[in-house]
């Protein structure tokens, strides 16, 4: 048992990084302009394609590729939060027209990469080559790269939205609009904001999981519903909740695969879910409202 | 109002009994029925979300569900197709109670998220499971239907024509009944006013669980027939295409009115079959129906969505 407990436990926290990664970028627009981005995968896909397209076919190297990949996905970001988000932005039943409108969008963009890049399954290459050893288990050094990046990036956003005259910002124009525009905050600058900052989030994650796993259009879908029972399980309100959420249902994962095998983690996964808001609605670490 | 919709219901159904008298080939009467077909699920969704004003997403689930039921039942059990169809309404209702465990008591995107992630886990499910659901294969050559010696893939899709129309009249006839009923109009007033209506003694909770189930029913039985019809069983039907196209029809159709998802339905699948005949477009006709949709809630909001606009009572934003 001991020799497959540790390197189990080190692909959940593998998981977990990647799923806190996601689902801390749906959190930061939830909090800010009330808006769960349905598109998120679609980014994290989109990335991951320019990414490759720069690298591997212009040979231009991993950096630029990566570069590439978070710009592209920064820029259909904010697009979608001028297009599809802004128009409605007052109305009543935004939260509802929005998921339909980034639903849309991730549509858009799915058919739209498989009609650019076809059916052909690509592979980004890892950042850092070799292998390293993690509490006693090889890793390879790219997937430690992520479980290490994964903390980091979370503690450089707490600080960012805690700390900054700009993060803090975010935070002003989530919790009032009214109030924060009348201090002199830029509102709809800082829904861009919001947009942008979330979609450079779905880049980076798209770039490093296109070189786990094949880069196909659905590279961001498969893991975006697991980000979505992240944020039922931990609420969408705190990104410590979000980041804590997100290792659980990770290592969780993890576990039910060693246990049971790949063929019943699914659904017991969602029954573990179902059980979890029948007794506690509002997710594992809400509080009652 | 009402008695004239019925009267224009009525006269449609007419027309629509009389089509395979006058269109003979089988690829037309072939997108009559898979326009029945969708217009059923998308009617079915307008129950929930449009008339109940529940923020389900995961209705093509219901659907999904219904079409592995009847491929399975056929191809494992040796069932007869005539049994498999109406047991997918059975097992699309039992898992919308599943589901509605845990939806009674959420609120607003949380109910979206559930619905929406159940529906993905449907697939999960189907993919994993391969022994028994083919896997991302899926099922094929599911037996088809038959009657004595009449075979119904003979006919040039007469029979099929009838049974998909038949299937979309009791669905529709029955959702008018259950919008006049006093259940219709107590999700109406959950839907305009929740607090006045909890007020009045509705309960929450237990219409949800009651719609979901409903809505469930001739979805699943609709699954069924759509696999015993196309003799597949895929699991593309849970994919976000499919979705998207449905919702698009309870949306342009306008949501809550029942009758205009069907015709909706009927115009927006002749509209994506035309296109996938144009080359170049087969790929790009569900880009077509997203970038439709969302035209249609920026610049049709009073048209289409006008009942979104009264699904929540007016009440600040705090």
């Amino acid at each position: 048992m001991d020799g497959v407990l540790i390197p189990t436990l080190v692909s959940g926290l593998l998981l977990g990084s990647l799923y806190a990664l996601m689902a801390s970028g749906l959190s930061l627009i939830w909090t800010t302009l009330g808006v769960f981005n349905f598109a998120h995968g679609a980014l994290m896909t989109l990335s991951a394609y320019i990414a490759w397209t720069v690298s591997e076919q212009f040979g231009l190297g991993l950096v630029m590729g990566f570069v590439a990949g978070v710009g592209a996905a920064v820029i259909a970001g904010v697009l979608i939060e001028l297009l599809l988000v802004r128009p409605f932005y007052g109305n009543r039943n935004m939260m509802l027209i929005t998921v339909m409108t980034t639903l849309a969008a991730s549509t858009i963009l799915e058919r739209g990469i498989s009609m650019i890049w076809g059916p052909r399954l690509k592979q980004l290459p890892r950042t850092l080559d070799g292998q390293v050893s993690l509490l006693g288990a090889p890793v390879s050094a790219h997937e430690a790269l992520i479980i290490v990046l994964a903390p980091a990036v979370l503690m450089a956003l707490w600080w960012y939205t805690g700390r900054t005259r700009s993060g803090r910002s975010l935070r002003a124009v989530g919790q009032n609009p009214g109030s924060a525009a009348l201090i002199g905050i830029d509102v709809p600058r800082t829904f861009s904001l919001a947009f942008g900052l979330s979609a450079a989030l779905a880049g980076l994650t798209g770039v490093l999981l296109g070189s786990i796993r094949f880069v196909t259009p659905g590279l961001g879908a498969d893991p975006l519903v697991n980000a979505m029972i992240v944020v039922i399980f931990g609420g969408l309100g705190s990104l410590g909740a979000t980041a804590g959420a997100a290792y659980v249902i990770g290592l969780l994962e993890a576990l039910l695969v060693l246990w049971l095998g790949l063929y019943w983690t699914p659904s017991v996964l969602f029954v573990a879910l179902i059980l979890v808001l029948v007794f506690r609605p509002n997710g594992l670490f809400g509080k009652a409202t | 109002m009402t008695r004239n919709r019925s009267l224009f219901a009525l006269a449609a159904l007419f027309i629509l009994a009389l089509v395979p008298a006058i269109v003979t080939d089988s690829y037309t009467r072939h997108i009559f029925i898979i326009a029945f077909i969708y217009g059923t699920v998308a009617v079915n969704w307008d129950l929930s979300l449009g008339l109940a004003g529940l923020f389900n997403f995961g209705h093509l689930a219901f659907f999904g569900i219904g079409v592995y039921t009847a491929a399975i039942l056929t191809t494992s059990l040796d069932l007869s197709p005539w049994l498999a169809i109406p047991l997918g309404g059975v097992t699309a209702a039992l898992a919308a109670l599943l589901i509605a465990l845990p939806v009674a008591r959420l609120q607003g995107i949380y109910v979206v998220l559930v619905t929406f992630a159940f529906g993905q886990l449907c697939m999960q499910v189907v993919l994993s499971q391969g022994d028994l659901t083919g896997g991302a294969e899926g099922l094929v050559r599911l037996p088809y239907l038959r009657l004595g010696d009449y075979s119904f893939i003979r006919d040039f899709r007469f029979g099929y024509y009838y049974i998909a129309l038949g299937l979309l009249t009791v669905s529709v006839a029955s959702l008018m009944l259950l919008a006049r009923s006093p259940f219709g109009k107590s999700l109406r007033a959950l839907r305009d006013n929740p607090d006045y209506a909890t007020a009045r003694g509705i309960s929450v909770a237990r219409q949800r669980v009651l719609v979901l189930c409903a809505s469930a029913v001739f979805t699943g039985i609709a699954g069924g027939f759509y696999a015993i019809y196309l003799r597949v069983a895929s699991p593309e039907v849970f994919g976000f295409s499919v979705a998207t196209l449905i919702l698009s029809m309870v949306l342009i159709g306008g949501a809550g009115s029942i009758l205009g998802p069907v015709f909706a339905a009927l115009g927006l699948t002749f509209a994506t079959e035309a296109m996938a005949g144009i080359r170049g477009l087969e790929e790009a006709r569900f880009l077509v129906v997203a970038v439709a949709m969302i035209l249609v809630l920026r610049i049709a909001p009073a048209g289409a969505i006008d009942i979104f606009a009264r699904l929540f009572t007016p009440r600040p934003k705090s």
